[in-house]
């Protein structure tokens, strides 16, 4: 915090006519600083205060048996790295958020060109596709849930009507399908997202660029890959960059539906650290699963950002 | 780009489709609330519409409805119903007011960092973003520990003290939140012209005056659409209501209520599920135009 | 008229008009919503009212002929004069008795001025909730719900019943009496180290049910034995396949408690024992093996969706009429007998089936006892670090009271913990087919007295049960890993938990 409060002068001298003369100049307007402050303040306290405890914690090592807390710095995190279920752990939740970004950007993309039109009837469709976000993502993983059982859930039944799955499969109970069945919510759920940030960006594209392609008689999908797809880099690297975010660290979904099974089938980093806690109640481990996620998640968007000269 | 009249009905098509198909599961989720639990779990075939609705599920859990009550009032007979583990109109109540809390100090606290952020030059401009957007780094599970023990100490539990509870669970919302809503809060500030500001302030207005009279008016439509974004991942948020409050239950913690040892209340989850998504998607109407300006977040300025 | 008779009003009065519109008479639809089934899990469909008014009318808990006992109101009135305004909490799983407390517990403030919450969370929430609070010595809760596996885990941050009642006189509450409560579920799920941890609360037992009418038609005699189940159950899917129904249903969800148990019943069954005497697993021994292997066998002859199925889904499966055998929990068969049910009255149920022997407990660790029933019972706990302990021990004491569990057994039909509960005429009359029926109650106790097992009783078991153990087992089941060998996933689990134990220094 404090070498963040000092990186807060201002560049520029402050306003020379101190409107508020008995104040502080850096509590006056004029100052960045009355205007960070708030967010930083709720960010020191509960931000970076539960990260240095949750930090402690996962240099303790606890006794099961007895629940006693014993300082062992190295314990959890030489543990880490000779865990198999971590390192399978890391492989779905890369797995999980590549796929699912895939097709959350494909298809949002898409989604958002079809939609992206003035005519009558285009603004109900639109707002209907932000439906999905509404939805408490604990409540669409049940929805799905009942959706995806293979007995009496509608979409497997329609699936194996099709002849596309055997009689009564269990999507969600094959370790070989389960990991489609929980990334079909997590698609299904923000995908419009997407289509939002992408309507957004379509909506702020000038339009001269487009007419004259169009006098040149560049086709429409011409048009797309030479100017939409290029102007749009932008918007798209900083929705990557978003939902990727949230991707890492999705919980919901896995825990809901599959509870990271069939066995570590659809274990993700996040879900496995629910399990150490939730079923084996130990905190400390668990809190070091849950911090090399942040770790992960501050290495890769941070090359990301790099990568793509991202700037916020 | 509008295309000849049979490419222009074949965009229809396709339109419609497509809405329809993301529609599907919310339909289908309607469909099970009103459907006896018979037809839910029919072995034999998938019941679309041949089955005789029945509201119950609404009514115990939106109306206090006791789910014997009705054979009761019709003499058929006694039993009791427990319904009252099932009413949810308290937790629809709590869910309001915090989403509504947390959506408030969201935005008082992001348009202030925003407006700073998009409007002076200062050192660490970019590390200061680049903390923002961390907070969205962080898997709520690794601060669940922590935040209950900060919580205890500090009087945030709700067991300790309601009102305190509601705070707790407020704040660590608005620090949930706070990326998404600083980032589209610069977005929408960014569009508006320094000039306007200059003017202002060559008039004789200070900063504060400024920003008060002249930016934020212009900014409205963004700020509701900021708050409505916050309101929702505030109305779905799970693991931390979970774990943070005990008296206070929010709707997706209640909805978990229903999963029982003798089975899931798949009539009850459908329903509150259903009725979960009505205030979300009101706001969401009011302020779908600002949000589809304002979720490029910025990045198509310079 | 009070916001809620209001609303409740309008429900009806709306709910009649739409249907009248469909020429379906008021009575009719009122009758078939309420009674068709609706939505409501095995539990909750017990709790339907009756079509038959004249037989059962009289035998709801919340009739005026089963209001408080006037003593044990004025006992309350007397002694909890000093905590008039307290507020007590306690979590809980959505259990039967869970649910009717909640509903109960009004008359309980009304006579104490004592409120009570009750939080409800998913089984597996409980116990993390739980932990957190024992862990940091929240005193969030006043009671704890703890499950007979996580009782060992448990026992060092609750307070000892008995020895409160005789140590604060002038708050025990008259005619409590101990004895009542049965030996066995005392022995099996509330005494630790030779205390009590809590009072008996809540006792799912497994027991063997069957389609009378599938059976009959296929000339099959109700099974006695695990190798007359396998059998039977072959037979009918083969049988049966062509017509959507399976030989038997499992709640075999991978990483689930609900896997954990199914597991541990089949290794008993088959002379095995999770742990030796000499604190070893032996889940990866001969018989163990066996046993896990003759689940892979029933698998085959239960729906597939079996694997993403905890006990939810076997009942569904029960109630749908997709299998005709299961041993499993006593709970869903009020359920079953519900009306509207497409199978009421057709299920049956008995003694558990046996294997050919057992391990005797002396062979086994961490108190284990290998028997044919398994039981997921669950006892209240008063918490040490409650700041309102004695208000929470009236409470305690109300809640496991005679009358209070008695009516809590009728309002859901699910086996009660008082010997005098079973005897009930109340509780009698009710063993008829029908909503929230008692005829599945005197099996249930005959195999409490003679047939109830129960896992080890070890501070790692919560883990280990409802991790360790349900995850490998979902890798083999589901053919993530093991390649469908039995032998090497057991051994594979067998090295994690002897290391797990040895650290522990267990």
């Amino acid at each position: 915090m404090s070498s963040n409060t000092a990186s807060l002068l201002p560049r520029e001298t402050a306003s020379p006519e101190s409107k508020r003369g008995w104040l502080p100049s850096w509590l006056s307007s004029e100052h960045p600083f009355p205007w960070l402050f708030p967010a930083a303040a709720l960010m020191v306290v509960f931000g970076i205060y539960p990260l240095l405890y949750a930090l402690t914690l996962s240099l303790y090592k606890k006794n099961a048996a007895t629940r006693k807390m014993v300082f062992a710095p190295d314990h959890n995190w030489t543990k880490i790295l000779s865990d198999e279920r971590v390192w399978n752990a890391l492989f779905n939740t890369f797995l999980y958020t590549g796929i699912a970004l895939v097709f959350q950007l494909v298809l949002g993309m898409l989604i958002a060109l079809l939609l992206d039109s003035d005519r009558k009837g285009y603004g109900i469709l639109r707002a209907m596709m932000t439906l999905p976000l509404v939805i408490p993502p604990a409540v669409t993983a049940m929805m799905f849930l009942l959706m995806l059982n293979g007995s009496f859930g509608v979409l497997s039944r329609g699936l194996i009507a099709m002849g596309l799955l055997p009689t009564g499969f269990s999507i969600l109970g094959n370790a070989s399908t389960a990991m489609a069945g929980v990334l079909l919510a997590e698609i299904w759920q923000w995908t419009p997202f997407m289509v939002l940030i992408m309507l957004a960006g379509l909506r702020s594209l000038p339009k001269e660029p487009f007419e004259a392609a169009a006098i040149d008689g560049a086709s429409g999908v011409q048009a797309f890959f030479r100017l939409t797809l290029p102007m749009m880099s932008k918007v798209i690297a900083i929705a990557v960059l978003i939902r990727g975010i949230d991707l890492f660290r999705a919980f919901d979904y896995v825990k809901v539906m599959t509870d990271s099974g069939p066995g570590t089938a659809t274990e993700t980093l996040t879900s496995y650290a629910g399990r150490i806690y939730f079923g084996n109640a130990d905190f400390p481990y668990a809190s070091t699963i849950a911090l090399l996620t942040l770790i992960i998640v501050i290495v890769v968007s941070s090359a990301f950002m790099k990568a793509f000269k991202v700037k916020l | 780009m509008e295309g000849s009249r049979p490419l222009r009905i074949l965009r229809d098509l396709a339109a419609i489709t497509v809405t329809g198909l993301f529609m599907f599961p919310i339909f289908w989720w309607a469909l099970t609330s009103i459907k006896p639990i018979s037809a839910v779990f029919d072995k034999d075939r998938v019941n679309f519409f041949d089955f005789v609705p029945t509201f119950i599920n609404y009514g115990v859990t939106l109306f206090g409805q006791s789910r014997s009550q009705l054979a009761i009032d019709e003499g058929l007979g006694m039993g009791v119903a427990g319904a009252d583990a099932y009413d949810s109109r308290q937790s629809i109540l709590e869910s309001i007011i915090i989403s509504l809390g947390a959506t408030t100090i969201t935005m008082a606290v992001s348009v202030f960092a925003a407006y700073a952020i998009s409007r002076m030059a200062f050192r660490g401009r970019g590390h200061y973003l680049n903390w923002v957007l961390g907070q969205r780094f962080m898997p709520p599970i690794a601060i669940l520990v922590p935040l209950v023990t900060i919580y205890k100490t500090a009087g945030l539990r709700d067991t300790d003290n309601l009102y305190m509870g509601y705070l707790g669970l407020m704040m660590i919302y608005a620090l949930m939140n706070l990326p998404i809503a600083v980032l589209l809060m610069k977005s929408f500030l960014d569009d508006v012209p320094k000039d306007v500001d200059e003017a202002a302030m060559i008039d004789g207005a200070t900063r504060w005056q400024t920003f008060r009279k002249v930016v934020l008016p212009m900014v409205k439509g963004g700020v509701a659409a900021s708050a409505v974004l916050v309101f929702i991942f505030s109305w779905t948020e799970f693991l931390l209501s979970l774990f943070l409050t005990t008296d206070i239950r929010t709707v997706p913690v209640k909805i978990q209520t229903f999963v029982t040892s003798t089975g899931n209340e798949w009539g009850f989850i459908a329903a509150l599920g259903t009725a979960a998504i009505i205030p979300s998607f009101i706001f969401i109407l009011l302020v779908q135009k600002h949000l589809v300006r304002g979720l490029t977040l910025g990045s198509l300025k310079e | 008229m009070s916001f809620k008779d209001h609303d409740k009003l309008t429900f009806i009065a709306d709910a009649a008009r739409d249907f009248s519109a469909r020429r379906i008479s008021k009575r009719d639809f009122l009758k078939k919503m309420s009674l068709a089934g609706v939505g409501f899990s095995a539990f909750n469909l017990g709790l339907l009212g009756s079509t038959r008014p004249s037989r059962n009318r009289s035998f709801g808990i919340g009739d005026a002929a089963y209001a408080q006992d006037a003593d044990v109101t004025k006992w309350l009135k007397d002694v909890s004069g000093p905590f008039k305004g307290t507020k007590i909490r306690y979590t809980s799983e959505a259990t039967p008795p869970t649910v009717v407390l909640d509903k109960l517990k009004g008359e309980f403030t009304e006579a104490t001025g004592i409120e009570v919450e009750i939080e409800i969370v998913p089984l597996e929430q409980v116990l993390a909730k739980a932990t957190q609070d024992v862990q940091g010595q929240l005193g969030s809760y006043d009671l704890y719900y703890l499950d007979q596996s996580w009782v060992a885990t448990f026992a060092q941050d609750t307070v000892d019943p008995i020895a409160y009642y005789k140590e604060k006189p002038d708050l025990a509450m008259p005619g409590m009496d101990w004895d009542d409560f049965s030996k066995p579920l005392v022995d099996g799920l509330a005494v630790y180290d030779g205390h009590w941890v809590g009072i008996p609360f809540d006792i799912p037992i497994m027991v063997t049910m069957y389609r009378k009418d599938i059976l009959e038609k296929h000339k099959i005699a109700p099974p006695n034995t695990v190798d007359e189940f396998v059998a039977a159950v072959k037979m009918i899917t083969e049988a049966e396949k062509a017509n959507g129904m399976y030989g038997t249903g499992l709640q075999a969800k991978s990483g689930h408690y609900s896997l954990e148990c199914d597991w541990t019943q089949v290794v008993w069954n088959n002379g095995g024992s999770i742990f030796t005497k000499d604190k070893k697993f032996s889940g990866n021994d001969e018989a163990a093996v066996g046993g896990l292997k003759i689940y892979q066998e029933l698998l085959k002859n239960a729906p597939p969706e079996s694997t993403n199925s905890t006990w939810d889904g076997q009942f569904q499966m029960m109630a749908s009429g997709q299998c005709a055998l299961v041993n499993s929990w006593d709970e869903f068969f009020p359920g079953l007998d519900a009306d509207g049910s497409k199978v009421q009255g057709l299920w049956e149920c008995k003694r558990p089936i046996r294997g050919a022997s057992y391990r005797s407990p002396g062979d086994a660790g961490f108190g284990e006892i290998p028997n044919p029933a398994h039981q997921g019972g669950s006892i209240l706990g008063l918490s040490k670090y409650s700041k309102n302990v004695d208000a929470a021990w009236i409470f305690m004491q109300w809640a496991c009271s005679k009358d209070i569990m008695t009516r809590c057994t009728l309002g859901g039909g699910f086996a009660p913990m008082r010997i005098s509960s079973f005897n009930d005429p109340r509780v009698k009359a009710k063993e008829v087919v029908g909503p929230g029926t008692t005829r599945h109650l005197p099996i249930v106790l005959e195999t409490i007295n003679n047939d109830m097992a129960s896992e080890p009783d070890m501070p790692l078991w919560a883990g280990f049960s409802n991790n360790e153990i349900p995850v490998a087992l979902g890798k083999l089941l589901t053919g993530q890993d093991y390649g469908g060998d039995a032998k090497k996933c057991m051994d594979d689990v067998a090295a994690q938990i002897d290391k797990a134990v040895a650290e522990a220094g267990l």
